[in-house]
């Protein structure tokens, strides 16, 4: 896999900002908002990571063109 | 209008809000004019249409030539940000459509034409929200610059000015920061070749939607030549896409508080089994004196 750093590197940056601006989104207060983003973006990383995984089965098994 | 004042009756509203929203959507200011008020229906037409014709006039009307042959279809532009503008939307496709059906070349102006046809879009999206919230307001009040439509446009235009002008500035900063940052980025990934409407019709809406940057981005750096391999291209375009994206919730966010600063919201956000809510609600008013919410 070509340059796996860069794309989970990249993928880090653009999800923070999903996760901030959704977590701004559902808190009107900064406070609130701010303390919720450690478990939010846990929540979206474990999320992406069970999806990916789930992706990777498929290809592997019903998608496999092998 | 008192910022504290109790959300109004029904029978205390101006008129329908769905109606006035219809309205507002077909014809710029027609949802205001229903509600009464001229001067902004007038001004809003004006600006709105006026805006929407001279890009036309820049672009030849050949906005939707952009679109690849195999794209072409009666529901094809709906996905642009000329969808703010239904009437608009419907007059261009009637007029000009996708042209005669074989290539000719581009006005010299076509980027700037298309790009103020698309800033009519969501202009009128939020000339027409705040026909909604007027629709459910006293027939009494006026407009401010902390007004929902108006901090909606503002947070369009440059990404946290909205919430600059509600005085969260935290918030603003930190928006300004992750939208400008993911333009910014993506562009500099795909080495510009993200910002055209003519390669990429429907991604440059998504970056549209990150306002000024965005436009700023493509008159500096937009339509270069592509003379070889750019790596990260896709990537790139997908990430300034994200990056417009996400302007939409901070301007939905800034809509809501201004509302609610306003003593307007749905019904069903604050009654007796929603305590949360209510305080929620509670939270977010101005009080007698008070300027701003502290960040």
């Amino acid at each position: 896999m070509k340059d796996i750093g860069v794309h989970l590197l990249l993928f880090t940056v653009v999800a923070a900002a999903i996760v901030m601006l959704s977590a701004f989104f559902n808190e009107a207060e900064d406070g609130p908002a701010l303390r919720a983003l450690p478990r939010r973006l846990l929540y979206f990383f474990v999320g992406c990571g069970v999806l990916a995984g789930l992706m990777l089965l498929a290809e592997h098994t019903v998608a496999s063109v092998n | 209008m008192s910022a504290s004042s109790p959300s109004p009756r029904p029978s205390e509203t101006s008129g329908d809000a769905t109606v006035a929203t219809l309205l507002g959507w077909i014809v710029p200011g027609a949802g205001h004019l229903y509600l009464g008020r001229q001067t902004v229906a007038l001004a809003g037409f004006v600006v709105v249409t006026g805006l929407y014709l001279l890009g036309l006039k820049l672009s030849g009307g050949m906005g939707f030539e952009f679109l690849h042959a195999e794209l072409r279809g009666p529901l094809a532009p709906a996905l642009a940000p000329e969808l703010g503008f239904l009437g608009g939307l419907v007059y261009q496709m009637k007029a000009y459509g996708f042209g005669p059906g074989y290539p000719r070349p581009f006005p010299d102006l076509v980027f700037l034409g298309t790009t103020l046809t698309a800033a009519a879009g969501i202009l009128n999206l939020c000339l027409t929200a705040q026909a909604h919230h007027d629709a459910r307001r006293a027939r009494a009040g006026g407009y401010s610059i902390q007004s929902p439509g108006v901090v909606a446009a503002l947070a369009w235009f440059v990404p946290g000015l909205g919430h600059l002008v509600q005085g969260r500035k935290l918030r603003a900063l930190l928006v300004f920061l992750a939208i400008v940052g993911l333009l910014v980025l993506g562009s500099g990934l795909a080495e510009g070749a993200n910002l055209s409407r003519e390669r990429h019709f429907y991604y440059w809406g998504g970056q549209f939607l990150g306002g000024l940057p965005a436009m700023l981005l493509e008159f500096v750096s937009g339509h270069p030549p592509i003379t070889g391999d750019i790596p990260y291209a896709e990537g790139g375009l997908v990430i300034a896409a994200i990056g417009g994206l996400l302007n939409i919730m901070a301007m939905l966010d800034v809509y809501a508080v201004a509302e609610r600063r306003a003593g307007v919201v749905a019904p069903a956000a604050v009654t007796d089994d929603k305590p949360a809510a209510k305080a929620d609600l509670e939270s977010l008013r101005l009080q007698p004196g008070e300027q701003e919410v502290s960040a």
